[in-house]
């Protein structure tokens, strides 16, 4: 019973939506580049760790915010171009399984170099620590940056949607993510939509840097590894095929996360990883095409 | 407005040869037919124009300009249209973002309402479906936006694979009266078709594939006589 | 017939030359060699079934875990178990097995646990096996980490006898390639193989595809069970030494020899053992015609994992080819 009570309250309610925007953000840039390229890039949360080590490294040379931010994007966007031009392009023809090795190896190879460089205890990144602050709304004292986290999920998704559907960018994108080879016939330059696809989803995951290293401001180079292990159990539950079902996953697992992490005692969220792992191969065994979408079959079976 | 113009063309998937050295053209305002029986190279001609699969021999030119070795969207945004077999629409967006897709690979942004609107008129299944899904349609109007998305994109020549595959005998009237006024707005159309004498009626010549290999051009005045094709094909 | 003796003959010399030359070493030397003997096997359970099948697994490791803990908890004495294993069930605390017995029961619970994990998953196909695969891994790190009536938890595995040395691992990895060679060259793995180059064709001549990967999957989580006994009585261990670190290592190990030939499992696990090792030692400082080169700590990783992603890229049937070994022919005067 004190679980219900304690999952209803509203301090931890708040703290759940506030995390699952964030997953949500990051289930759109792993969704987006498997869309349009179909491929599951297993190296995004190290694009995030790269984009907090910058916030990091600016934090430690006391430069301005707003330089660190800018510092944050430029190496998340140089990063995730550098990505698409060696690996994805390269292994357009591959199967999915090939792909998946080499994001994996590319993942490996960026958390070595951080490892590397920065050592296994990392770095700090302070400059927006006062967004970690309270503020008391009513009887529940809300953490800024949760609220920076909704508003901010809110409108990039917004801003999404309105690319996706109101630009011939967004469109060129939207049709090579249906069939990429009669959108090609057309016209469509697969070339600038990957790369389109690629820079969005960095854009998103420079974002994402910035609200985690206020919530966590102590970099290392596991930096964000579980919580993208989580978002990628999250998209494929939700379904993969979809932009809005692979969000909605990610926003679920993120939420139901916060629910449970803020709610259960320690001991009992041991096995939590479990039951995600387990959810992930019930779904990928009986609806492979996910929870939340009545999609093309993605999966081929035996 | 240019000229396509296919020579000795050989094309081939792993060892096994699929078109073994054809030519032809297409000229501005005349409808060329491809007709032969399945496996004889039709659609395999069209890939390869494209550049979907690589051509391995032989030249093809648009306007003197050579197009083998380009990717897809390249050939497309030099001024050929391709109307693939089965249409291939995107069922899931709406007829009008099926249409405006086909501008991607037009030379220039200017004029596209204008062209639009006018498209609309020939094809009035883009004006009336508007907003509907494009899996909505039915055959015959799905070959219709087929087409429209085609030539929103102002190419020179125009191909289409099969069109009149699984549509009713009147639909295809209609579509084959569309391909005339294409044609006598100024562009090329290259038909690869199954429907044999519809196609020797309507072209200003057709080919006969078989085996790879260009065994007979036909015009209209043939149309009636069928035997002659028949031993061809079986030649 | 000689093909065939070659294509094992090949990887078993290759194997036992390792294992020799490892007794011309100094100890700290000899350290690596047995390392890359147990990698060897690792490798090879791993490439029964990826290598044949085509299917990606991420979750072999699991297996090896399993392994692991199988033999390590029936191997400890009596008396040290309660050391770091306070909890344990009183059926594994009660009981001590011997280093052959300990190794023979990890390689059936890894084969057992494969079996019941592959019922439901050999089913899928290309990414979603991988993605399946990964999700049985973090299972099984979180159910070792966890559940201490099992195992030691988060504890180090220490006091296990260890037995595993030059010559226990230079047999096991001659046994695990003995039956890769085995499996593959069975009525199972040419059904198995056939299937990966063409499903259809398979199916129509009455393969059941799904039957054959099973099998695989089996053979190969019993091999890689047994490959964690080895490692057990080798060094002590902590769970997350056998989770994603090695997945990723094995996995390198494989694609960059060259997933679907077993020669290329092997040379793949020797050569980037090698390296390793190398890199190793140069992290230390070493000192070679004179000069000293003194690799930060965690270079080894990123060579590897670069050398990883550029196989993958430039040449992703790896350094063998993925061919069994063969040897040169010989050019006979007036032959074709």
């Amino acid at each position: 019973m004190s679980f219900l009570r304690d999952a209803l309250d509203l301090q931890v309610q708040v703290d759940a939506v506030g995390l699952g925007a964030i997953y949500a953000l990051m289930a759109v840039g792993i969704g987006l580049v498997f869309g349009v390229m179909r491929l599951v890039n297993f190296a995004y949360g190290q694009l995030i760790m790269a984009g907090a080590f910058a916030l990091a490294f600016a934090s430690d040379r006391d430069w301005p915010v707003a330089v660190g931010i800018a510092l944050c994007f430029g190496v998340v966007l140089a990063l995730s171009l550098a990505m698409e031009r060696v690996v994805f392009r390269p292994l357009r023809t591959q199967s999915a399984a090939v792909m998946l090795i080499a994001t994996f190896a590319v993942a490996f190879l960026l958390q070595s170099i951080a490892l590397l460089w920065f050592g296994p205890l990392g770095k700090t990144a302070t400059s927006l620590v006062q967004l970690n602050r309270p503020v008391e709304i009513g009887s529940v004292e809300i953490r800024k940056i949760t609220i920076v986290a909704i508003v901010t999920a809110v409108v990039c998704l917004l801003l999404l949607v309105a690319l996706l559907n109101r630009t011939a960018l967004g469109l060129h994108m939207r049709a090579a993510a249906i069939d990429s080879q009669t959108a090609r016939l057309l016209g469509v330059r697969a070339n600038l939509v990957s790369t389109a696809s690629v820079l969005i989803a960095g854009a998103l995951a420079a974002v994402v840097a910035v609200m985690l290293t206020v919530q966590f401001p102590t970099v290392t180079p596991t930096f964000a590894l579980q919580d993208t292990i989580l978002v990628l159990a999250g998209v494929v539950v939700g379904g993969m095929t979809r932009l809005l079902s692979a969000t909605l996953g990610g926003f679920l697992i993120g939420y139901v996360s916060g629910i449970l992490g803020g709610a259960l005692p320690s001991e009992q969220s041991q096995y939590l990883p479990s039951l995600v792992f387990g959810l992930v191969i019930l779904v990928l065994l009986v609806r492979p095409d996910g929870l939340f979408t009545r999609g093309r079959g993605l999966v081929e079976r035996v | 407005m240019s000229t396509l113009e296919v020579r000795d063309l050989e094309v081939a998937y792993g060892g096994v040869p699929a078109v073994r050295g054809i030519s032809f053209s297409v000229t501005p305002g005349e409808i060329v037919g491809l007709i032969g029986p399945n496996g004889a190279g039709k659609s395999t001609t069209l890939h390869a124009i494209m550049g979907v699969v690589p051509a391995r021999g032989g030249e093809i030119t648009l306007g003197g300009r050579s197009l083998r070795g380009r990717s897809p969207e390249a050939v497309a945004r030099s001024g050929i249209a391709l109307v693939p077999e089965g249409r291939r629409l995107f069922a899931e967006l709406t007829v009008d973002e099926n249409l405006r897709l086909g501008l991607a690979a037009r030379a220039s942004s200017e004029g596209v309402e204008a062209d639009l609107a006018e498209v609309c008129e020939l094809f009035p299944v883009c004006a009336e479906f508007r907003d509907r899904h494009a899996g909505a349609l039915s055959g015959g109007q799905q070959q219709q936006l087929a087409i429209a998305r085609a030539l929103v994109a102002k190419p020179s020549v125009l191909m289409l694979d099969e069109p009149s595959l699984g549509l009713a005998p009147t639909v295809v009237d209609l579509v084959f009266s569309t391909l005339r006024t294409v044609a006598e707005r100024g562009i090329g159309v290259l038909l690869v078709e199954q429907r044999a004498q519809r196609t020797v009626a309507l072209a200003t010549r057709t080919h006969v594939l078989a085996n790879g290999e260009l065994r007979l051009t036909l015009t209209p005045d043939d149309a009636a006589d069928t035997d002659r094709m028949v031993a061809a094909y079986l030649s | 017939m000689r093909a065939a003796a070659v294509q094992l003959g090949a990887p078993v010399v290759l194997v036992g030359a390792a294992g020799a030359l490892g007794a011309f070493v100094s100890a700290t030397n000899e350290i690596y060699f047995v390392t890359a003997l147990i990698q060897v096997s690792t490798v090879v359970a791993i490439y029964v079934f990826v290598g044949n099948s085509g299917v990606l697994s991420f979750g072999h490791i699991s297996f090896f875990a399993v392994g692991v803990w199988a033999a390590g908890v029936l191997s400890v004495p009596e008396q040290e178990k309660p050391a770091t294993m306070p909890y344990l069930f009183d059926f594994l605390s009660s009981t001590t097995v011997g280093n052959v017995p300990s190794l023979a029961i990890a390689a059936v619970v890894g084969g057992a646990f494969a079996l019941v994990v592959g019922l439901p998953l050999m089913r899928l196909s290309g990414l979603a096996a991988g993605i399946a695969t990964f999700a049985v891994l973090g299972i099984t790190n979180n159910i070792l980490r966890y559940y201490e009536k099992i195992g030691p938890g988060l504890n180090t595995f220490s006091s296990v006898p260890e037995t595993t040395g030059l010559l226990q691992a230079t047999v096991g990895a001659v046994l695990v390639i003995v039956a890769a060679f085995a499996y593959q060259r069975s009525r199972l793995g040419r059904q198995l193989r056939a299937a990966r180059e063409d499903p259809a064709a398979a199916r129509a001549v009455g393969v059941s595809i799904y039957r054959q990967r099973l099998a695989s999957f089996a053979l190969s989580g019993f091999l890689a069970g047994f490959a964690g006994g080895l490692y057990i009585h080798f060094i002590p261990i902590n769970v997350d030494a056998v989770y994603l670190d090695l997945t990723f290592i094995t996995l390198a190990m494989l694609v960059i020899g060259g997933t679907t030939s077993l020669w290329g499992a092997v040379v793949g696990a020797l050569f980037v053992s090698a390296l390793d090792s190398v890199l190793a030692e140069m992290e230390d400082g070493m000192t070679i015609l004179g000069h000293t080169i003194d690799l930060p700590v965690g270079s080894r990783i990123v060579v590897v994992s670069a050398v990883m992603a550029l196989v993958v890229i430039v040449r992703p049937s790896g350094l063998t080819g993925g061919r069994e070994f063969s040897l040169p022919r010989l050019r006979t005067a007036g032959a074709r």
